[in-house]
């Protein structure tokens, strides 16, 4: 499970005079679960769309398991896929439709396939529904359904959770979650809270340009930094900057201390421990420890 | 199987129910006309005959009313005349003004095969499971299979009304020229449909897809009557240089309008019928072709 799934090399994509995709380059390796991350018109879904096979580059290299998705036919049974903003065909039967496209496919037992789909996304009820009479969050899913059907290993979603209630999104992360490393899933999502809580990696774009495709360790700065909610008390800054591998501590007007380390003062569940310890014997009151940044701050300061 | 599948999905629609009374209620007024129009011929003729003319006098010039007719309109040359004559006149001229409806009622029964799902983007969940030749290979014999059978279902009203109107028509005749019809019917409309699927694939929304198509065909429509236009015959009495400057080059534009082959689908002789079949075929293929590429290079 260390071989690259996807792989965009120098992929530039261009409408009429507009580059919506520039010599954007990145690996997504087996298993991994990776989220495209960027500000409106960053390229996400362009990118993304090419990786389906929907839009084809007008430079640059791309793989989808080894093949090229604009070569027809390459990413049968390789690829499911949860387009953004295609509309069921309204008129076709729910069960119909998913027993249709499961059959297409080319998979074994096509009406249990679409069966355990609709029953994975908690809409066993739509069965007999035309797919027209679906609210959004329901198409959303049924939608979602016919990606997961085959248990195809590369699962590409957009946007997966936009327009669903919490308590649905939190179901469909859940599937997400169970899918890793089992299938590659990439997730190309605004909700980077999302994001930061089921990749492994991610890609930043904006305005076409990839800022940065790094793990989300790296991202979110785990192994580098800290910080420590204070409610009350005085907080020795320059005992917590002298602790061993701290390189820098900060403590802004909210009372948060952040806290930047390096690997010299041993593992970072050290680190943590022993600045912990030294507040509370400073009797310093605590409300709570967070390792690294929130993705938002850095995408915030990278765009 | 998406052949299957778009058919299954046409034959549960509302669609298909209107487009056969639409195909049929055009038929019925044509059929109607045309009858009303031969009734009273008919009574004329009773009238002359009973008030003293010779019935076979009357009758032979019935006959060559009748043969004049269909050549003037329908037959290019002789053999052809003599062919057509043996169909009920109301059946034949039904027949061929049905057949002049067909190129519109393939484009508005299939002008949203592709446009329908591009727009929308519901083609997205087909391509990325099958070939997008396959798509629209699929979509265009869904349409060409409905379009056979709602003909099959029209020609086989008009020969059995023809049947039992006609004393003369027998059975077996009856038969032949169902299947002529049906199948020279199938063979012209293979173009007309492959020229829609071609127009849905051009755009991304339906409605200009159909009024392109519509363009399209009024388009073929008017390059075959300019090139019958300029048609002309030359003198045979004229010196040879004379006579070979009066056929104007825009005669030879018919050539390029598939509705120029039409009239020799029911020709008896194969050399023309099947050349105007391949001719069908040709355009059926050139048009399916140009869609694929289309699609083929499309984001989608």
């Amino acid at each position: 499970m260390s071989e690259n799934a996807i792989e965009l090399s120098e992929v530039t994509k261009r409408f009429g005079p507009k580059t919506a995709v520039n010599r954007v380059s990145f690996t997504v390796r087996e298993g991994q679960c990776y989220g495209l991350i960027g500000p409106n018109g960053a390229g996400k879904t362009t990118t993304f769309s090419m990786m389906c096979g929907y839009l084809f580059p007008d430079a640059g290299g791309l793989r989808v398991l080894g093949a090229d998705p604009s070569t027809p036919g390459a990413l049968k049974r390789k690829v499911g896929v949860l387009p953004q903003d295609a509309v069921l065909p309204p008129a076709w039967p729910v069960g119909v439709l998913l027993t249709y496209w499961a059959r297409l496919s080319g998979l074994a037992d096509p009406a249990r396939e679409a069966k355990e789909a609709l029953d994975k996304v908690g809409l066993p009820e739509t069965w007999k529904l035309p797919a027209g009479a679906l609210s959004h969050g329901m198409a959303k899913r049924v939608s979602m359904a016919q990606a997961l059907m085959g248990a195809p290993p590369v699962v590409l979603l957009d946007e997966p959770t936009a327009g669903l209630d919490p308590k649905i999104a939190a179901a469909v992360r859940q599937l997400i979650r169970d899918m890793k490393g089992r299938h590659t899933v990439v997730v190309s999502s605004h909700n980077l809270q999302e994001l930061e809580e089921l990749c492994d990696a991610t890609a930043l774009l904006d305005r076409g340009n990839l800022v940065t495709a790094a793990t989300m360790a790296e991202m979110t700065s785990q192994a580098a930094e800290f910080r420590v909610q204070v409610a009350r008390g005085n907080v020795p800054l320059p005992d917590v900057r002298a602790l061993p591998g701290v390189r820098a501590a900060t403590l802004d007007p909210s009372g948060v201390l952040t806290v930047q380390f390096d690997t010299t003062g041993g593992a970072p569940e050290e680190v943590i421990t022993r600045t912990v310890g030294l507040l509370v014997a400073r009797e310093v009151l605590i409300l709570g420890v967070s390792r690294g940044r929130k993705l938002e701050d850095r995408v915030l300061q990278l765009t | 199987m998406i052949w299957t599948a778009e058919l299954g999905r046409t034959l549960r629609s509302a669609r298909v129910v209107v487009l056969l009374l639409l195909y049929a209620m055009f038929t019925v007024t044509a059929l109607s006309v045309v009858h009303g129009i031969a009734k009273s011929i008919t009574a004329q003729t009773d009238v002359q005959v009973a008030a003293g003319a010779d019935p076979e006098a009357v009758q032979k010039l019935m006959d060559e009313a009748h043969k004049k007719f269909v050549s003037t309109f329908f037959a290019d040359d002789d053999a052809m005349a003599e062919a057509l004559l043996v169909i009920p006149l109301v059946l034949l001229v039904v027949f061929k003004t049905s057949l002049r409806f067909l190129p519109l009622f393939a484009g508005i029964m299939g002008f949203d095969q592709l446009s329908g799902e591009v727009g929308p983007r519901s083609i997205r969940y087909l391509t990325v499971r099958s070939r997008r030749s396959s798509v629209m290979l699929g979509k265009f014999f869904a349409q060409a299979t409905l379009l056979a059978g709602l003909m099959l279902l029209v020609d086989v009203g008009l020969c059995l009304h023809a049947r039992f109107t006609e004393p003369d028509f027998a059975t077996g005749a009856m038969a032949m020229v169902l299947a002529r019809f049906w199948v020279s019917a199938v063979v012209f409309s293979s173009a007309y449909l492959a020229l829609t699927a071609l127009c849905s694939a051009l755009f991304r929304q339906p409605a200009v897809s159909l009024v392109f198509n519509l363009i399209v065909l009024f388009g073929f429509w008017l390059l075959a009557l300019v090139g019958e236009f300029f048609r002309l015959e030359p003198d045979p009495k004229l010196p040879a240089e004379l006579a070979g400057q009066m056929v104007s080059k825009l005669a030879y534009l018919r050539y390029a309008s598939v509705w120029h082959y039409s009239s020799d689908l029911l020709h008896p002789d194969l050399s023309h019928s099947g050349v105007a079949a391949l001719a069908h075929l040709g355009f059926a293929l050139f048009f399916l072709g140009l869609a694929y590429a289309v699609l083929r290079g499309r984001d989608l």
